[in-house]
């Protein structure tokens, strides 16, 4: 019984306590951050966080990082905007889908030339952010007929359709990768990739859904954060990637790979979602949660690893043990 | 034995053969940059009307210094083998921020220097030995980032920075020889990070870690104290950076230089320094940053809009680092 649960309260332990403490520390310092009111404002902040960061984080446990992201979601968001014609739906799934094109070509060049996928996405970044501008005319621009979006407004006790749809995006990413063999793959060329080839694990094809899903995630995530606005300027989410790297970091995702599900990324998003919707609650700047945001970051990692060492030490220990007796 | 010796002297023969074609295709890597560079400066001087002129091509410089500057600068990381700063637009704005903020209040400039470069020093060697002691790299540079952000936001009010009166526009004002102070300081901190890293025991250090830490280890080399050396000439970059952003701008805000990080890292990884470490040169990032600045100011000499400027760099990039990638990989073989 004990065995059982060592497991998961390694792998989420840590977030958990971080989670509770700061929803107590909210409750009791900030009044004004209570119930359904706060509920809502946190889960809000899970449309273009939490989706975005569920798609780099299934490059981080390939053991990749997409760092394109940002640039995918301004496209994204571009294309919906000049799209709105067509519709409200028509608009956010084409603008989707030219994410999950841009993605999976993306993984398939990375995995076909075998470089590193940092570097390769550097250069993408701004490549797809000239894309946007192109797209975009050179200006900012906004959606013409504003009723279109008006669906996106609506409110149904704590939730609105597009937190509605970011919960769906992370439970069908989670389902994804712990029940399917595409998503097993992704975790295998992450977690120790010579063995995963030694074992007969294609590695194309894992590295294209990962960056399909990647493309997919900061398209979804641009195209609804700009159709709920109205507008896009093709500058916007430049700092997107930095602050989605830090909400899976700060979850427990492991930039080497492998290591961490969509029970982690939730963890880390809601982490994040939590602190910067109770600061704003209490009239707090942006600023503040990011600097909070930063110092969580440092000492998540510091924690991770103290915790790390001490393991191997007790189980280094443990194995001379066992040959000494 | 006879057998033995000439069995040695065949597999002599063939490691050298195999060491001379690699250094060749290596160099082949090597003199790929300047040559495009060059090529990209004639094709445009003769097609593209007003690229040549000595003006234009000062303002080239004059644009990639602040960049080439942070690139040379964090060069010495990646060469250590710990990617980059993510990081570098945070460090050079509290450079920049500091380099003003005392400057305007004291009317010292050997005071703004002296803390500038002390404080970023500090901050860098502080991230440096976080690395050092195993942490990753690029989390402990994008939470110290994140920090640093955050806290000049919330120290300066998110307000504009302004020198107060002080005098500092002659740092990005003075000239020689028709070329303005900041590009000689670009030129001149090239050639001492060079320096560092071909000719002294710091830079060889940097370079053998970066190369294979394990043999560096095994060999005597402390992994620990070389990786602090590293960003510790990172900082030095980042706070001349800030120093002459701070002189150029006339002003600062913490929300100023937000693509610097990318920018400068798109112009280690065009210069064809190596992700993995071990491979590179400062002198290779400043010619970088050096090509994608000429880059953009052809396209924008023939009137093409900002998102066909970012495209072709992207494009650059893209196809640079692909290249040198598959020479490298060619060269292993």
């Amino acid at each position: 019984m004990i065995r059982s649960l060592a497991r998961p309260a390694r792998q989420y332990g840590l977030q958990v306590v971080i989670l509770v403490a700061i929803i107590v520390t909210l409750v009791i310092v900030a009044p004004t951050f209570r119930g359904e009111a706060a509920i809502y404002a946190t889960l809000e902040r899970l449309v273009l966080l939490g989706i975005a960061t569920a798609g780099i984080a299934v490059t981080m446990i390939a053991a990749e990082l997409d760092l394109s992201v940002g640039s995918m979601a301004v496209l994204a968001g571009v294309v919906a905007v000049q799209l709105s014609g067509l519709g409200l739906v028509p608009s956010i799934a084409i603008a989707t889908l030219v994410g999950i094109v841009l993605g999976a070509a993306q993984g398939w060049l990375i995995a076909k030339l075998g470089i590193n996928s940092l570097v390769f996405t550097v250069g993408t970044l701004i490549l797809l952010k000239g894309a946007a501008w192109i797209a975009a005319g050179g200006a900012p621009i906004t959606v013409t007929d504003f009723t279109i979006t008006d669906p996106l407004l609506m409110r149904f006790w704590m939730f609105s359709p597009l937190s509605t749809v970011a919960i769906l995006v992370l439970v069908a990413v989670g389902v994804f990768l712990v029940w399917t063999k595409w998503g097993r793959e992704i975790y295998a060329i992450g977690g120790s990739r010579p063995e995963a080839i030694a074992a007969g694990v294609p590695i194309r094809r894992p590295m294209v859904v990962a960056f399909a899903i990647a493309g997919a995630c900061g398209a979804l995530a641009g195209a609804l954060a700009s159709m709920k606005g109205g507008s896009v300027t093709p500058d916007s989410y430049s700092n997107l990637v930095l602050s989605c790297v830090a909400a899976a970091l700060v979850g427990g995702i492991s930039l080497y790979g492998g290591r961490g599900d969509m029970i982690n990324i939730a963890l880390g998003v809601l982490i994040v979602a939590v602190l910067s919707a109770g600061l704003s609650a209490m009239g707090m700047q942006s600023f503040v949660s990011e600097l909070l945001t930063g110092m969580l970051l440092l000492a998540v990692i510091v924690i991770e690893f103290v915790i790390g060492r001490v393991l191997g030490r007790r189980k280094l220990r443990r194995l001379q043990f066992a040959a000494a007796a | 034995m006879p057998t033995d010796t000439s069995t040695n002297a065949a597999t002599t023969a063939a490691i050298s053969n195999v060491v001379g074609t690699r250094t060749r295709r290596v160099d082949l890597a090597k003199w790929a940059l300047p040559v495009i560079l060059l090529v990209l400066v004639i094709v445009a001087g003769l097609t593209t009307p007003g690229f040549a002129s000595f003006d234009n091509l000062r303002a080239i410089l004059i644009n990639a210094s602040i960049v080439g500057i942070v690139a040379v600068g964090m060069t010495p990381v990646t060469l250590s083998g710990n990617f980059f700063s993510l990081g570098a637009s945070s460090s050079v704005m509290l450079a920049a921020v500091l380099f003003i903020g005392v400057f305007g209040g004291t009317g010292s400039l050997f005071l703004a220097l002296l803390v500038t470069i002390g404080v970023l020093v500090a901050v860098g060697v502080a991230q440096g030995l976080v690395v050092a002691a195993g942490l990753n790299p690029v989390i402990t540079t994008l939470a110290a980032g994140t920090i640093i952000y955050g806290l000049v936001t919330w120290l300066s009010n998110g307000a504009v920075i302004t020198p107060n009166g002080a005098d500092m526009r002659w740092i990005a004002l003075t000239s020689w020889f028709g070329l303005p102070l900041p590009i000689y300081i670009f030129a001149a901190y090239t050639l001492v990070t060079w320096f560092v890293v071909e000719r002294t025991v710091v830079g060889r250090r940097i370079l053998l870690i970066g190369a294979n830490r394990e043999s560096a280890k095994i060999s005597g080399t402390s992994a620990r104290t070389t990786t602090v050396w590293a960003f510790l000439s990172m900082s030095v970059g980042m706070a001349v950076a800030g120093i002459v952003a701070g002189a150029q701008l006339q002003q600062i805000q913490s929300n100023d230089l937000p693509n610097l990080t990318m920018d400068t890292v798109a112009a280690v990884l065009v210069g064809g320094t190596s992700i993995n470490g071990g491979e590179g040169s400062p002198l290779r990032s400043a010619i970088g940053a050096i090509l994608i600045v000429a880059l953009g100011n052809i396209m924008l000499l023939h009137g093409l809009p900002t998102g066909y400027r970012m495209l072709g760099v992207g494009l650059l990039v893209v196809v640079v680092v692909s290249v040198l990638h598959i020479l490298r990989k060619a060269s292993l073989k």
